[in-house]
């Protein structure tokens, strides 16, 4: 091989040559020009890394969780920037505290379901006929019952803590993701790409991991970030009827729960968590939409 | 069939070959019982017009599709009887050209990826310089220009799309290639260059070729020999020059004679086929082309004519040519 | 059915003149077209030749109005048809134009119709069939539903006697009148594009407008759409647009022919013009490499290079990067248009005004 005009040295010249922009950098370049999706990851930055360094600011037992009734429903001031609750607790510091509840469980339970439902579609989709109806099936019983239902049997089956939620809303997802790599695999299995992958010789799991779901990852990061979205909601939801998230731990959803008796009178309380949910799920589906139009280099033109 | 007895040098022996596919109302016959033998260094190209079961009698000799009965002899290994790692290994042998240069590329791998690939899979170049080094030789070889290694194939025209299918063949050496309807997804002037450049590959490489076609015209510059197929059956088959020359079935005739020439002094009597393909899905013990030939007898709709050897190397399958 | 009269006395069924259209992206001006000049004749049949990206389907869209906007903009030109205006340049005064030009720019034009109207020259008036016959039919109406809508819709028919109509056209096309209660998909290719020429027909069209409408059929079935579509013109007595890259259907069909070449039309005659006295490169390139089953010895002799990119043409003569004629002027100047007799014209710089055909 080394008569090769290019070989050695001149080899690595030629790939930094004709180097350009990786994947990667030209999917984030795309992903940029979409103003909105920007923004929302701006925003949903900000929140995570809040809740990431909520420690630093505040002390978890004290700040957010112990009563402190002689300053309870302070209007906003220098002191509390929203303002204190009805047991007199930092909102600002509840949000925060709260936000990461939300977000350990809400990708908890999307990562769950993307991966078992990653697993089934694509054995299904990818071999089809007896384990490809097995798991269809399966996954219609799934679609049968509530998620909010399953959610609440399983966590007062077991504890409501930020696992057992997770796997909750994880598994009435699991169906989802399972039709949704299902199909898309069944639309890139029968490509002539896929068979050429054949032809030279790759094996299953080569053209199932590089060639299959590669390619079908815009659909699969739209629906992970969609989940995220839902799922916030779904916990906030358990915990605002009272069977979700604990007291005093915060949660966005009982803090509406408690802020509901004072609407009235101290609309500021409701305001916080309600935009905090709004921002946070809009957020996802808004870098889903982003992403969607920034990974199909097909669209480029 | 006779042929072989003479000393001929042959690198693929077709036997008896069937592909059936399920289907509710029965069984569709994609390839019905289909022999031949091909000689290394040659070109056997296979003619017909969509649904004759071309495309399938190549994808089943790769085994890409399972043949349903039959056996697939290359260098006297039956293929229909490896299992799969050893058909992986034997692919490296036979390999295949798509007809879709805009679907037979991962529209995720880059120029030099989809190229490498191959290599890599088979372990055939471990050293990743090496094997670049390998791939620019292959570029090279197919006339892609050095300054396209790392783009993707959308940012390609169909011919340089096609050109990296052709280097993705070449990269392990094959010795067998099957040549889907390479280039009728290209535009005319295209089209000339992707044909020169198989052939003159075909030449350097001493590579032996199927040339899977509807389109006659292309392959006879390319072809030894040509294999008519109507309906999952081969109809006829000859050298390129006799079939030319001398086409003996009907439907040869017919399809010879359908194709506009790009003159207008040589006007040809023209054989219009009444009608249209009939059904491949449980054909009846008939001759498959009878209810649109022109010269149908009784006896064409009474059994299916075999086919056979009326002059050397020329064989037919129908009634009236004995 | 009643007779339509020919509403001018000129004898040109199509007019274009200096057709410009630019398709414009965030990212790149494409321009399809640049500057073509076509016409017409009653009940003549003309041939568009030319490769993908050449700007042959453009060129019939705009005669519709049709190109999709945005990204596709009409930016200059004329069209008539049948001795009405489709697209007409803007009036300008002399001043106007004179600035234009020394800005380099082109006069303007706008659709010389209205919306309505121009739906009403779509289908009555020019009719058009398109490549794929199998995505341009509903595939969950009847076929004859399909026909008959678009007779109720342009000749004004209650739905019985558009229905008796629809059949009387299926049988024209050669398929069984009671078909006509078939859904698409029980149709094959091949008749699926009767259906879609039935179809055209069904309101008597004065122009045909055929986009490669046998590229997706197999030979056989090619021979006998094209069979068909002759009988049908002749029978008719319309004008005919075909759009091919196939010399071949061209000498079959035409009478006189285009060949177009990024956006241009290089050269035009009539068919003898064409074929036997081939006056530019790249026609002469595009019969080189055509593989022709009549001369099986000679070899392929492929056009170097590739289509220039319509976002990027050369400043030139767009062909001069493949041309193995090319002059440095041919580098630098664009061609004009060369009449080598009453009937050919070619835009190359190997002619001068004056010259005749030389064969290459």
């Amino acid at each position: 091989m080394n008569q090769n005009p290019v070989n050695g040295t001149s080899n690595a010249d030629l790939r930094k040559a004709y180097k350009r922009q990786s994947q990667g950098r030209d999917i984030w370049r795309r992903f940029c020009k979409n103003k909105m999706a920007v923004a929302a990851l701006i925003v949903l930055s900000i929140i995570v890394l809040a809740a990431c360094t909520a420690d630093l600011f505040w002390d978890y037992e004290q700040d957010a969780c112990a009563l402190n009734i002689s300053e309870k429903l302070q209007k906003p001031s220098r002191e509390h920037i929203l303002g204190t609750d009805e047991l007199g607790r930092d909102i600002l510091c509840r949000l925060v505290y709260g936000a990461r509840v939300s977000l350990e469980v809400g990708i908890g339970a999307a990562t769950f379901a993307l991966v078992i439902g990653a697993i089934l579609g694509s054995i299904g989709g990818y071999y089809g006929g007896r384990v490809d109806s097995i798991i269809m099936r399966v996954t219609d019983v799934l679609l049968a019952i509530p998620g909010l239902l399953l959610g609440i049997a399983i966590v007062s089956a077991f504890k409501p803590t930020v696992f057992y939620m997770a796997l909750a809303f994880g598994i009435s997802y699991v169906s989802k993701f399972t039709r949704i790599i299902r199909s898309a695999i069944l639309s890139i299995r029968d490509q002539e790409y896929v068979e050429a992958a054949r032809a030279i010789g790759a094996k299953d799991h080569v053209i199932i991991l590089r060639h299959i779901l590669l390619n079908c990852m815009a659909p699969i990061l739209v629906q992970y970030a969609l989940c995220i979205g839902t799922r916030i909601l779904s916990v906030s939801t358990l915990s605002f009827i009272g069977l979700g998230i604990q007291a005093p731990t915060p949660d966005w959803g009982s803090m509406l729960a408690g802020a509901r008796a004072y609407i009235r009178g101290n609309t500021y309380l409701v305001m916080g968590p309600g935009l905090a949910l709004l921002l946070t799920i809009s957020s996802f589906n808004i870098i889903g939409d982003g992403i969607r139009d920034a990974l199909d280099p097909r669209l480029k033109k | 069939m006779s042929n072989t007895t003479e000393n001929r040098d042959i690198l693929l022996e077709v036997r008896n070959l069937k592909k059936y596919f399920k289907r509710s109302d029965g069984y569709l016959h994609a390839v019905d019982d289909v022999s031949f033998t091909l000689e290394r260094g040659k070109t056997l190209g296979i003619v017909g017009e969509s649904g004759c079961g071309k495309s399938t009698t190549g994808r089943a000799i790769l085994r890409l599709t399972e043949p349903t009965s039959g056996e697939v002899l290359f260098e006297g290994i039956d293929v229909t009887k490896l299992n799969k790692e050893e058909m992986r290994k034997m692919r490296t042998e036979m390999q295949i050209i798509f007809q879709d240069p805009f679907a037979s590329l991962d529209p995720r791998q880059t120029v030099s990826q989809a190229i490498e690939e191959p290599l890599r899979l088979n372990g055939i170049i471990k050293d990743k310089k090496e094997r670049f080094a390998r791939v620019m030789e292959l570029m090279e070889t197919v006339g892609l220009a050095e300054r396209l290694v790392n783009t993707y194939p959308h940012e390609l025209d169909g011919g340089r799309r096609q050109r990296i299918g052709i280097a993705r063949a070449l990269a392990m050496n094959p010795k067998f290639i099957i040549c889907d309807e390479p280039v009728s997804a290209l535009d005319v002037s295209i089209q000339a260059q992707i044909l020169n450049l198989m052939k003159k590959i075909q030449r350097d490489m001493g590579l032996t070729y199927i040339f899977v076609t509807h389109d006659l015209s292309v392959i006879n510059h390319f072809a030894d020999e040509i294999a008519v197929m109507y309906l999952g059956r081969m109809v006829e088959k000859a050298p390129t020059e006799e079939l030319f020359n001398n086409p003996l079935h009907p439907y040869t005739k017919a399809l010879l004679s359908a194709i506009p020439v790009p003159s207008i002094h040589r006007k040809r009597e023209r054989i219009t086929l009444q009608g249209e393909v009939g059904s491949p899905i449980n054909p009846k013990p008939q001759c498959r082309f009878a209810g649109r030939c022109p010269n149908a007898t009784e006896a064409c709709f009474a059994s299916e004519p075999p086919l056979v050897e009326v002059s050397k190397d020329h064989f037919v399958a129908c009634h009236l040519c004995k | 059915m009643e007779e339509k009269k020919i509403t001018s006395e000129n004898e040109e069924m199509l007019n274009i003149k200096n057709l410009v259209v630019h398709y414009e992206t965030d990212e790149a001006l494409v321009k399809a077209i640049n500057g073509i000049d076509l016409v017409i004749k009653h009940g003549k049949a003309h041939g568009l030749v030319g490769e993908t990206g050449a700007g042959k389907t453009t060129t019939a869209l705009s005669i519709l109005n049709l190109v999709p906007d945005p990204p596709g903009r009409i930016v200059s030109g004329e069209i008539t048809l049948d001795g009405e205006k489709l697209i007409a340049e803007l009036p300008l005064t002399n001043e106007e134009r004179e600035k234009l030009e020394a800005e380099g720019k082109l006069p303007p034009c706008a659709p010389a119709k209205t919306e309505r109207e121009f739906e009403h020259i779509r289908g009555d008036k020019v009719a058009m069939i398109f490549q794929d016959p199998m995505t341009a039919l509903n595939p969950v109406m009847t076929v004859g539903d399909q026909i008959a809508e678009s007779i109720r819709l342009h000749q004004g028919l209650d739905r019985a006697a558009a229905a008796e109509r629809a059949k009387e056209m299926l049988e024209l096309v050669g398929i069984p009148g009671i078909r006509a209660n078939e859904y698409p998909h029980q149709f094959s290719g091949g008749m699926k594009q009767r259906v879609i020429i039935s179809m055209a027909l069904a309101c008597n069209p004065r122009l045909l407008i055929a986009d490669e409408p046998t590229t997706a059929l197999d030979v056989t079935i090619q021979a006998q759409v094209l069979d068909l579509m002759r009988e049908l013109r002749d029978k008719f007595d319309m004008a005919l647009l075909m759009i091919t890259h196939d010399l071949g259907i061209i000498a079959e069909m035409c009478d006189e022919v285009s060949v177009m070449y990024a956006g241009r039309i290089v050269e035009h005659g009539t068919l003898e013009d064409i074929f036997d006295n081939t006056s530019h490169p790249y026609t002469q390139g595009l019969f080189n490499s055509i593989p022709n089953i009549e001369d099986r010895k000679s070899d392929l002799k492929p056009i170097r290079g590739l289509m220039p990119d319509p976002a990027n043409l050369p400043a030139g003569c767009a062909f001069c990067p493949r041309c193995d004629y090319a002059t440095e002027r041919c580098a630098v100047e664009k061609p004009e248009k060369i009449w080598l007799s009453d009937t050919h014209c070619v835009e190359c710089h190997l002619y001068q005004q004056g010259d005749t055909a030389k064969k290459l």
